[in-house]
């Protein structure tokens, strides 16, 4: 059941393909988006699709690259160079893009966000000197963009690099005392936060294997118990991800997934990185570090 | 700006405030022309079972907004859905006051409404409205959600200049809507001391460009991005839901406080200056709504007619909190 869902999620990816430029939109009739594609190709391609058949998506995407290895959101917002890690992810299964994905890795090596020392009496109880990476250029660093840098990092092969190494102790620093993460202020004016379970999902899926499972227990109790009540995609795809790169994840995503795809009833049609999320959480059952790792040989 | 048709009481009111408060409206900002006038709608409602679309339908009426500029048109609701907590009454825009806003706007004539966010918080938009029950409602009404967090986009040039941003990129369905409503919810707020139907537009930017925190616009300068927002996206009326409102430290983890109300308004910041009074405060003291009475519209109290509820008789004190510097600034 769950190969036939992820095919016929497949067709339905495959149908929202811009002919014209060989990419993806974040719904239907829109623009061309980068992180859809991005989305799109990582999606397909854990579901089967030919690697020719994606070959123009990536080409694509590569030709969106810029000089300092980024990829952004699209040529009129050099800034928000956030799609970058997911290009690196959508460029993983082929050898073709190796130089693309090289340039784009040593991008997010030597890019960081805004960061200074701990003053006494801020506001925000992070330590605001870790270096993790922003969504935008000259901005601060948060949970989301910095988790994906570090999975990009890691199935590229730097995994013990300093910076990898420095964002696992940012998102560590980020994670919420009762457990989980949020976008990533834990405490501001004394107060901690609430923590979401997408968030969660992807800084655990950043963290397995690097930091002990004892020192995420909280977070890994609190998706799941989100996780039987969580009813969309991202949610969904994000939680199942981060607790199944623990070994965590139950029977229960089996039901769940298809569930939630009948729900764009109530919801409306999905977006293209939700669509594509829900079919990497169907078929990469230990998370997404462990799929590409294993997929590519990677230790 | 509109300028509402005065009626014979209002002509009295404002020749009895004479001169004087003419001038001193204006040498307060400084400005060599006088301030507008404006009209704002002030309406005790028991909670969230009341009937909230004939209120909003009244508010209409009060505030001479006609069949003819809403039939055939194309309504955006925004509403305040930052992040959700279920069950939590006070963080987000109550579904039953959406609800109300869509009845209303389709009784008018309205071709149809459409409710749009783009979460401040959580990038999973879908469990947001999923949490606070605004998907039952949008089902019942068949109205459909758009999260501006990831719509197309169009950039304009920042007219205003009250931050240091060149441009402004906003979501398409701005320019796909004829009326864009801002309904927040009546709150306290940690960074700016009171966050209302300006600071609620917050909400248009989109994510994928500013990110999530929409940290672009606090390393720009919140207070001149809210003036800077409202002046490009020029939104045509406010509804604010202040039946429970939050009080202490918002916008998140605050706790509920009750005031009963539904604020409405064409001109924004006098629709949340009206509020701030309501909720016990001087609008002078906040410093995004001080540049927005210069640019967009009236905060000072002689230059906002005040239809249904008067002031007084609906203030209850919002609490602050002593250790945030921006409610410090509110307490003058």
């Amino acid at each position: 059941m769950k190969d036939e869902l992820a095919i016929s999620l497949r067709n339905d990816l495959w149908q929202r393909k811009l002919p014209e430029l060989n990419g993806f939109s974040a719904m239907p009739g829109g623009h061309y988006r980068t992180d859809a594609t991005a989305w799109a190709v990582m999606a397909l391609s854990v579901a089967g699709a030919t690697q020719d058949s994606l070959r123009s998506s990536r080409h694509h995407l590569a030709m969106s690259q810029m000089e300092n290895g980024a990829v952004s959101l699209s040529p009129d917002h050099p800034d928000a160079i956030w799609p970058t890690s997911l290009a690196i992810l959508s460029w993983k299964d082929s050898h073709e893009f190796i130089n693309f994905l090289d340039m784009a890795t040593g991008f997010l090596l030597k890019t960081t966000g805004q960061h200074f020392t701990r003053m006494p009496g801020i506001p925000t109880g992070h330590d605001p000197a870790l270096k993790g990476w922003p969504w935008i250029s000259d901005t601060y660093s948060w949970v989301e963009p910095t988790a994906l840098a570090v999975i990009a990092l890691r199935v590229s092969g730097y995994e013990k690099h300093e910076r990898t190494q420095e964002a696992v102790i940012m998102l560590m620093d980020r994670q919420l005392s009762r457990g989980g993460w949020n976008y990533g202020n834990t405490t501001v004016f004394g107060k901690e936060l609430n923590p979401m379970p997408e968030t969660t999902g992807m800084a655990l899926s950043a963290l397995a294997g690097l930091v002990p499972e004892s020192q995420v227990e909280r977070s890994l109790n609190y998706l799941n118990n989100y996780i039987d009540h969580a009813k969309t995609p991202m949610s969904l795809g994000w939680g199942f991800l981060g607790l199944g790169s623990y070994g965590r994840r139950s029977g229960a995503a089996e039901n769940k997934l298809p569930e939630c795809l009948n729900r764009q009833g109530k919801y409306g049609l999905y977006d293209t990185a939700a669509l594509s999320l829900v079919i990497l959480a169907l078929c990469a059952d230990k998370g997404l570090v462990d799929f590409y790792k294993e997929s590519h040989g990677i230790s | 700006m509109e300028f509402p048709k005065l009626t014979r009481r209002d002509f009295l009111i404002r020749t009895a405030l004479g001169s004087l408060a003419a001038w001193h409206g204006m040498s307060w900002l400084g400005c060599s022309k006088p301030l507008p006038i404006t009209e704002t709608f002030i309406a005790k409602i028991r909670d969230y079972s009341s009937e909230i679309g004939s209120t909003i339908l009244s508010g209409f009426k009060e505030l001479k907004i006609s069949k003819p500029e809403i039939q055939g048109k194309r309504i955006l609701l925004k509403p305040n859905l930052v992040e959700s907590h279920t069950g939590a009454v006070h963080v987000t825009t109550h579904p039953m006051v959406i609800r109300g806003a869509i009845e209303a706007f389709l009784r008018m004539g309205a071709d149809r409404v459409i409710v749009g966010e783009g979460s401040g918080h959580c990038r999973d938009t879908l469990r947001v409205i999923e949490e606070t029950g605004l998907v039952d409602v949008l089902s019942e009404e068949r109205s459909s959600f758009i999260d501006l967090n990831q719509d197309d986009l169009y950039t304009v040039v920042n007219s205003s200049k009250s931050s240091r941003l060149k441009t402004l990129t906003l979501p398409i369905t701005l320019r796909q809507t004829d009326w864009i409503v801002s309904m927040p919810k009546m709150k306290t707020h940690h960074w700016v001391g009171i966050t209302l139907s300006m600071k609620n537009l917050f909400g248009v930017m989109p994510g994928i460009v500013y990110g999530w925190p929409k940290n672009v616009l606090h390393c720009a300068g919140i207070d001149g991005c809210i003036v800077d927002i409202n002046v490009a996206v020029k939104p045509h009326l406010a509804i604010v839901d202040g039946i429970v409102g939050m009080q202490g430290d918002g916008p998140i983890m605050g706790t509920p406080k009750y005031a009963g109300l539904l604020v409405m308004g064409r001109n924004l910041p006098a629709v949340d200056g009206t509020c701030v009074r309501v909720m016990g405060y001087d609008p002078k003291n906040l410093s995004y709504l001080r540049d927005a009475s210069r640019k967009i519209g009236p905060i000072i109290e002689n230059r906002i007619i005040q239809r249904g509820e008067t002031i007084k008789s609906v203030t209850t004190k919002f609490e602050l909190e002593k250790n945030i510097p921006a409610h410090k600034k509110l307490l003058g």
